[in-house]
């Protein structure tokens, strides 16, 4: 009975070629993104599952709550790992990574090159994370202070094929010798290409105990059965006594497992983690489901449109012994063969397309179907799944036709005059919403990641080339070197210290001895010429200046937020207050000073953070970091004679720099792809929406064929034939957009939340959306109306 | 065989009822070759489709075989249609996917006969009807004629014991239509099928051992032919 099912059904899709043709089409688009969309989603879920006992393995982050909510910090002070350690039976171990942020130069006989991804790690590093070492021991590798274990990558590099452990290199100037080389996986949160000891940065004992030097990714293995909740509600108990905020401030130790790290840090700070967002994962599902649902919407309403079609067969089949659950059977099977056929095409596409995403989303997926025959099976179940949801609602109807009523000619399915599909007109409101859902959420990402790109961040950060200091004569003889930058007619300033938007900051408790105010502000360490540099606003008083010597050593300069937050009134009010500082080298020095000038607030962080209270100071014990402002158009001048003048500072290193819009465009990055993907698969939404609603058109105009004939023969225009048809169409669409637009509304404020700053949601968005999907819609439809209405009338009213 | 007791059907139409079938009582023994006449709209393939189970009767009582028809439960019903009766339509009614071979066959497939089984059989048919060599088109590839021929053939495939055509040879001419009248009438007196058959020539009906005359739903009267 099956094969003859199947000859029947074959010989379906190659008759109604038109009828298979749309609902393939549609389900292989629909398929093709489920299919990548599906295989982005299951590689983002594989991050670090392939560490053992993972579950077991937890990442210690802390969580700040202020007045103005709370924020997770992904790094801890070193003695959360000792104090775990040695305080609590259910931990089984701890591992400290310190990250180096900064670029290091790699010397190796003659190659000489910048290398990043390197952090600090205590011995079991491997033991908790067992990478696989291709050379060395994982036990002995990070023992030696002077020793360095590099990726395979690195090893290749520098040594090519040959085992490098025992060989030298020159790190930043000074020797290290190789102890291992490791295999990076790209399913590893932690983006490391070498790891020093811990013990080669001779931390000093004391510091190592520090209960506030926040700097460190501390993780945490249970032993088997250990309770995390517990241990972490007895460990919040434990630090209490040590993580004093202030009054306002409360800082609140968290275990993360360490499968959750990748995608739900999205919004941690300081955090090193290769991150991934689960919104924007949970996104992407919801788009494919929403895919699959349009198509297989198309489906329902392309078979039962042609149901008529068929009503002949199933009165026959009926009346020669066949019963309901038969024929129901037959037609799923037949579209569980149209869904196989999709199916098949769409892996083929997927395949296709698959380096087009992993280009895009700097992945490495592989999609090898017969490395795993679990995905061959994930397949097929898709295929008859969706066949089955598709085939089931047409399968029922068809198989309920009356032999007696289809058989007599006269039946007309449930296309009589007068009567409204409502199933079929409900189908395609859902469908149509779905698409205007998508196309207000890819216009209100796409806004919004304009906006972060454009906002006005209150500094001018384009035409700056920024670049570490390198070198014992550079750091010596700053005020030279940045004379000599300054030579060239193409450089208008130069500005050097720590803590450049964009790039990293310190932080230090201020406290205004007067009232008692403390808080935690963000340290600006800068010199003369930061304000002028950037081009900072101030709002009241003066920028730091050469011929007033205490501004070196008393002044501070404060922006907006500090001023509120610090209780000074206004920026005019809060001029001449003193505020203590404790200074970074040494706690006990307390740095007093009066606040000479208040800034105007600037992004210095990214637009996902409000603007923190933040305090420039002059503090050339970190000057660490150069900024140099280039003229207009005068980059291609100014770049060699930069690179001219550090040759003459710092010979032994290579000049590397960036360019700090550049470096902010970066923070946005996940926006970016988040926006490409949603105009991505918006559009095959519509796409495959269209083609259903094409077909739609199609049998609708073919149904009124009669219709159309009579009323041009009573005298009706061509126009009117068009607007007549295209009408009902467009009738739904408007419905749809009334559905969908407070919907979209209310997820895109939710997603909007996210930033600190962020565009509001106008109302010609909606409009926008709504006239697009109009237009799409009647574009889609017109065309079989216009050829309807075209059509001779005596001709129509004879074939009928 | 059959036995319809006060047969009506009718279709409500606001208050009234429209009486398509008005006390049909009607006694047709195994073996008969009973002729159907009346002019359009008098109710004919209603009462085909009665006898054929397809359609339910307003009112009245109808046995096939002593037993209630619909007294029983769909599944019954549907096991005795079955194995008892054959239709054949005016307007063929093969399926247009099916080459003539498939469409003899799918009552089989429905009966749940084995394949090696429904090859001989769809074999002799195929033989003793000599389309043997059509057996791989399709029916839009086949004459009116030859459809209906496939259609009857279709019909008696499973072996029923009453056939039901309702005006079988309405598209044919007339040769055509005589050379299925003689198949009807080999059939009923080779192998005992009973057959029911609704026309409007009296040259077909005269095939029949009896005619039934049918006028606005009612039996007019019995005529056997000399
Ligand atoms: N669904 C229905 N609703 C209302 N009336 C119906 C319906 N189906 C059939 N009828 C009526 O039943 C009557 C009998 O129809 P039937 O098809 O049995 O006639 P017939 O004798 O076979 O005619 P013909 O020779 O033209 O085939 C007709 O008057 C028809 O209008
Ligand atoms: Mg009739």
């Amino acid at each position: 009975m099956y094969s003859s099912f199947l000859k029947t059904a074959i010989r379906n899709v190659i008759r109604h070629k038109a009828f298979s043709f749309l609902n393939i089409a549609g389900l292989t688009f629909g398929l093709t993104a489920c299919i990548l969309i599906g295989l982005f989603v299951q590689d983002e879920m594989q991050f670090d599952k392939f560490i053992p006992e993972g579950s077991r393995i937890h990442r210690v982050y802390y969580q700040i709550t202020t007045e103005e909510g709370t924020s997770q910090v992904a790094t801890t002070p070193p003695m959360f790992a000792t104090a775990l350690q040695q305080e609590f039976p259910e931990v089984e171990n701890t591992l400290r990574v310190l990250n180096n942020p900064n670029k290091e130069l790699f010397e190796v006989g003659d190659t000489k090159l910048y290398e990043e991804g390197g952090i600090l790690a205590e011995q079991n590093f491997f033991e908790i994370f067992p990478l696989q070492l291709t050379y060395g021991s994982a036990v002995a590798a990070l023992e030696d202070p002077n020793s360095v274990v590099i990726s395979q990558e690195l090893a290749r590099k520098y040594f090519g094929d040959k085992n490098p452990v025992g060989k030298k290199i020159t790190i930043s100037k000074s020797p290290f010798q190789v102890s291992g080389v490791f295999q990076n996986n790209p399913k590893f949160h932690l983006p490391i290409t070498y790891i020093f000891p811990l013990v080669a940065a001779g931390i000093a004992e004391e510091r190592m105990q520090s209960w506030d030097w926040y700097s460190f990714n501390n993780y945490v293995k249970l032993k088997q059965g250990a309770d995390v909740e517990g241990l972490q509600a007895k460990f919040q108990r434990y630090t209490q006594p040590f993580l004093q905020g202030d009054e306002t401030t409360t800082y609140l130790p968290l275990f993360q497992p360490l499968h959750d790290i990748h995608l739900y840090s999205a919004d941690f700070r300081y955090d090193m983690a290769v991150r991934g967002n689960i919104i924007y994962v949970k996104a992407l599902i919801v788009t494919a489901l929403f895919i699959l649902v349009i198509a297989c919407f198309n489906f329902v309403n392309l078979a039962t449109a042609k149901s008529l079609q068929r009503a002949k067969e199933v009165g026959v089949r009926k009346t020669i012994g066949a019963n309901r659950s038969q024929l129901m059977v037959q037609f799923i099977l037949e579209t569980i063969f149209l869904t196989l056929i999709s199916v098949v095409l769409a892996t083929l596409f997927a395949w296709l397309f698959l380096p087009l995403l992993n280009q895009f989303t700097e992945k490495q997926i592989a999609f090898d179907l017969l490395a795993d025959p679990m995905n061959v099976l994930l397949l097929l179940l898709l295929a008859v799944l969706v066949g089955v949801l598709a085939g089931f609602y047409p399968a029922l109807v068809l198989s309920g036709f009356q032999p007696v009523k289809v058989l007599k000619g006269t039946f007309s399915g449930d296309s009589r005059p007068g009567k409204t599909p409502w199933l079929r007109h409900g189908l395609v409101v859902i469908q149509f919403s779905l698409s205007v859902l998508l196309i207000i959420s890819a216009i209100v990402v796409r806004r919004q990641v304009t906006y972060l790109h454009s906002k006005e961040l209150g500094f001018e950060k384009e035409q700056i080339m920024f670049f570490p200091m390198r070198g014992e004569r550079m750091s010596s003889n700053v005020e030279t070197f940045k004379n000599e930058l300054l030579q060239s007619p193409f450089i208008e300033g130069v500005t050097v210290g720590y803590g450049f938007p964009g790039d990293m900051f310190g932080d230090g408790m201020m406290t205004v001895p007067g009232k008692g105010e403390q808080k935690k502000a963000t340290q600006l360490m800068v010199d003369h010429d930061y304000i002028k540099t950037l081009g900072l606003e101030l709002v009241a008083g003066r920028d730091f200046s050469r011929e007033m010597k205490t501004d070196k050593d008393h002044g501070f300069i404060i922006n907006e937020t500090a001023v509120k937050e610090l209780g000074l009134g206004t920026p005019e009010q809060a001029l001449g207050e003193t505020l203590l500082w404790p200074t970074w080298r040494n706690a006990d020095s307390v740095k007093r000073g009066q606040v000479i000038g208040v800034v105007k607030d600037f992004h210095y962080k990214s637009l996902y953070e409000r603007v923190e209270p933040a305090v420039l100071q002059i503090y050339p014990q970190a000057y660490w970091k150069v900024a140099v402002k280039i003229k207009a158009a005068g980059i291609e001048k100014a770049l060699p004679y930069v690179k001219e003048v550090w040759e003459k500072f710092s010979p032994e290193y290579p000049l590397e720099y960036n360019f700090l819009d550049e470096s902010f465009d970066k923070m946005y990055k996940a926006e970016d792809k988040l926006r490409s993907l949603l105009w991505i698969f918006s559009g095959v939404a519509i796409f495959v929406g269209c083609l259903g609603l094409f077909g739609l058109a199609a049998y609708a105009a073919e149904r009124r064929t009669k219709e159309i004939g009579i009323r041009k023969v009573l005298g009706a225009s061509s126009q009117n034939i068009v607007l007549l048809l295209s009408g009902d169409f467009v009738k739904l669409v408007l419905i749809s957009i009334l559905i969908a637009s407070p919907v979209a509304w209310y997820f895109m404020q939710q997603w909007l939340q996210d930033f600190a700053y962020r565009i509001n949601i106008s109302w010609w968005i909606f409009v926008v959306a709504g006239l697009s999907a109009i237009a799409i819609a009647l574009v889609t439809v017109s065309f079989h109306a216009i050829r309807a209405a075209l059509r001779n009338p005596v001709r129509n009213l004879r074939t009928e | 065989m059959i036995k319809l007791n006060g047969i009506y059907k009718w279709y409500q139409s606001g208050i009234n009822r429209n009486f398509v079938l008005k006390d049909i009582n009607l006694n047709i023994e195994e073996g008969a070759f009973i002729s159907l006449m009346g002019p359009s709209g008098s109710g004919k393939s209603t009462l085909l489709n009665i006898i054929g189970m397809l359609d339910e009767p307003s009112e009245g009582e109808y046995l096939f075989l002593d037993q209630s028809v619909f007294a029983m439960k769909e599944r019954q019903r549907k096991e005795l249609y079955k194995q008892y009766i054959g239709f054949v339509f005016q307007s063929y009614h093969l399926i247009d996917e099916l080459t003539v071979y498939e469409n003899i066959e799918a009552p089989l497939l429905y009966q749940g006969v084995k394949s090696s089984e429904r090859r001989s059989m769809v074999a002799d048919m195929l033989d003793r009807f000599s389309i043997v060599g059509k057996k791989d088109l399709f029916p839009n590839q086949l004459s009116g004629g030859q459809q209906q021929l496939v259609g009857i053939v279709r019909a008696l495939i499973a072996k029923p014991k009453l056939i039901l055509a309702d005006e079988p040879t309405g598209n044919l001419n007339s040769a055509q239509g005589d050379e299925i009248m003689q198949l009807f009438q080999q059939l009923n007196r080779e192998d005992g099928v009973t057959i029911l058959q609704a026309t409007h020539s009296e040259k077909n009906a005269a095939y029949g051992h009896r005619t039934i005359h049918l006028l606005d739903g009612q039996i007019q009267h019995q005529h056997v032919p000399l």
